[in-house]
């Protein structure tokens, strides 16, 4: 277990940059809780 | 930041304890991932939503900057993340958000 273990995880992506779940998906076994993921976009 | 989103933050930080959270963003330029940044260390920037006033001082990262990815699954991260990490700016994104984070962060991992 590294850094994030026991954390709360916050994931705020981008729709152009890295998305949510591309993050939940990777950090997802890192012992970290993830709280809520979002993917916001810029018009 | 969208203002249901700055919300969703501070419950979080109210919820679990601002030492506890940690803020990880996706953005894909500096610009922004400054933005980001500040509105969940310092405050929101344009006084516009719930964190306007606010300073969090959450510990913030870019998902690109090492203390992330170390953590991040391997297979996973080349699968999710490795056509993006190729196509943007990664030292000037990570760069960004850990220049706020130094200014502004009380907590860090």
């Amino acid at each position: 277990m590294g850094k994030l273990a026991g954390k709360k995880l916050i994931l705020l992506g981008e729709r152009d940059g890295v998305a949510g779940p591309a993050m939940e998906e990777s950090l997802k076994n890192s012992g970290a809780d993830i709280v809520f993921s979002v993917t916001e976009c810029f018009v | 930041m969208d203002l249901q989103n700055q919300q969703r933050v501070k419950d979080a930080a109210e919820k679990f304890g601002p030492e506890n959270v940690v803020v990880v963003l996706g953005s894909s330029d500096p610009e922004g991932a400054e933005i980001y940044a500040e509105t969940v260390t310092n405050g929101d920037p344009t006084f516009a939503g719930p964190l306007a006033g606010v300073s969090l001082g959450l510990a913030v990262y870019h998902v690109f900057e090492q203390e992330i990815k170390e953590e991040a699954d391997p297979s996973i991260w080349e699968e999710q993340i490795g056509m993006m990490e190729m196509v943007l700016d990664t030292e000037a994104l990570a760069e960004a958000v850990k220049k706020i984070r130094e200014q502004y962060s009380k907590y860090s991992l």
